[in-house]
């Protein structure tokens, strides 16, 4: 009870010195405050689909994407006539929608509703460059075909960090468990993404950790530039170039400098810009830009390991695979 | 050569793809050809990551059989409504999905749970491990892709 008292003062109290001051609030340290959870999901995605021809679309179009993606999940959440059976072979569906929580719309910035996360290249499409994609395919092919130990499988089904660019960074939404923590101390910054329990400790001024020092979320040092949280990421770990999402599907190369920038721009809502700069992966620089909103609820441990039943369960199905092919 | 290579890269990822929508593949997990319509008791549901599982005692000639049907994450789970009081043990519900590819059943037949319901056909609200092969059905693009 004290702690829902405690949180429920708290976000009075934001919400009032926003309210009452107009002024950014500010932690007992003196940086500007980020802290709280929030949370990416949404209907926009990084790259502009292909019935947008713009970034900004009209809330017509906006009413329509979010109807016809509430319309697909009600058909997908009834596969079934009452008493019918699935049968072999056929489409085996989709997720339930109780289980994703992809966004009901697409977001908005400054009150324009956008068609992607990307803001340069202006079409809303990748720069990539494609010699360098098609070299990364064959280990990707590998990394879910082959189950002869753990390793061979994929950072996500070994519970080692989320799937896509969950993480980040940049930190990208996906279909589910969309959802950040920002706490702050002194020097420090860490946000903690929900799936799988990843933690990014931003260093405030901080020094480079040594080239042979590879986090899993890349090595991130930020600054504050007015109200403005700059970060900076280098020292991407090798494991997590390619990040494979429904929604994106993005490489990340070890050098690539990944810069970030939180701004609080009101109680309920950071703006989080990125950029990507990765000469080997892109003809060009890419930017984006989304809000991140306040989130209802806490996040809970996240503890994947010890529940992954399906490592277990992925290659007992690989071995019975063996034996019937013999 | 620059089609070929996107080519090449499209055909890898379009498998990477079933990976990637979930914590792992349906396909990696379960059998698209072995498909399950059970009825039984809840006996046991583990709320837990990187997905909820519910124990299901099944009972035909052969005596009682416990299944173990795959769920989603209980974070969103959570957000969504579904909590302890929604499955306790005892509720009858009837599972429409897929055997894993092991179907051993040693100890626990193990499924997942594509469509569950209560008997008078509410949803309890359950979901595939990823799509199999098609989408996920998320995303109103999917249909599309199709």
């Amino acid at each position: 009870m004290k702690s829902i008292k405690g949180t429920v003062l708290f976000f009075l109290i934001t919400v009032f010195s926003y309210a009452e001051a107009g002024e950014v609030m500010t932690t007992w340290f003196g940086d500007p405050d980020l802290q709280g959870t929030w949370t990416n999901a949404s209907l926009t995605t990084l790259e502009r689909p292909d019935n947008y021809t713009s970034l900004l679309v009209t809330e017509e179009q906006a009413n329509s994407a979010a109807t016809l993606a509430a319309d697909f999940t009600e058909a997908i959440d009834n596969p079934y006539e009452e008493g019918e059976s699935p049968k072999a072979g056929e489409n085996v569906g989709g997720y339930n929608t109780a289980w994703m929580d992809p966004g009901t719309q697409l977001f908005q910035i400054n009150g324009e509703y956008r068609s992607s996360i990307l803001t340069y290249p202006e079409d809303g499409k990748l720069p990539r460059k494609w010699i360098t994609w098609g070299i990364e395919a064959p280990s990707i092919y590998r990394m879910f075909t082959r189950a002869n130990h753990p390793e061979q499988r994929s950072l996500g089904e070994r519970c080692l960090v989320g799937f896509g660019s969950s993480g980040g960074p940049p930190m990208l939404n996906v279909l589910y468990n969309n959802n950040y923590q920002i706490v702050q101390s002194p020097g420090y910054v860490m946000i903690l993404v929900e799936m799988v329990h990843d933690a990014r400790i931003i260093r405030l001024e901080g020094s480079p950790l040594p080239d042979h020092i590879k986090p899993w979320l890349g090595d991130s040092i930020g600054h504050w530039e007015g109200n403005t949280l700059v970060v900076k990421t280098k020292n991407h770990h090798l494991q997590q170039r390619f990040r494979g999402a429904i929604r994106h599907q993005i490489l990340i190369t070890e050098n690539a400098e990944v810069t970030e920038k939180f701004t609080r721009t009101s109680a309920d809502e950071i703006l989080y810009e990125f950029s990507v700069n990765d000469d080997v992966a892109y003809k060009d620089v890419w930017r984006g830009e989304m809000p991140l909103r306040r989130a209802e609820g806490n996040i809970y441990e996240y503890a994947c390991h010890e529940g992954n039943y399906s490592m277990a369960n992925i290659l007992a199905g690989a071995r019975e695979e063996e034996r019937r092919n013999q | 050569m620059k089609i070929i290579i996107r080519i090449i890269f499209c055909l890898s990822f379009g498998a990477l793809t079933l990976q990637a929508n979930a914590h792992h593949a349906f396909t990696a997990e379960f059998d698209p050809k072995a498909p399950i319509n059970i009825t039984g008791k809840v006996v046991k549901v583990e709320w837990i990551n990187p997905h909820a599982w519910v124990h299901v005692e099944v009972e035909d000639e052969k005596g009682k059989i416990i299944w173990m049907v795959e769920g989603g994450t209980p974070n969103t789970l959570i957000r969504n409504g579904i909590t302890r009081e929604t499955l306790v043990p005892g509720t009858v519900i009837i599972v429409r999905g897929y055997q894993s590819k092991g179907r051993l059943c040693l100890p626990r037949c193990i499924a997942n749970g594509r469509d569950v319901t209560f008997p008078d056909g509410s949803k309890v609200f359950m979901g595939s491990s990823g799509t199999g092969a098609p989408r996920d059905g998320a995303d109103p693009r999917d249909s599309k892709r199709k």
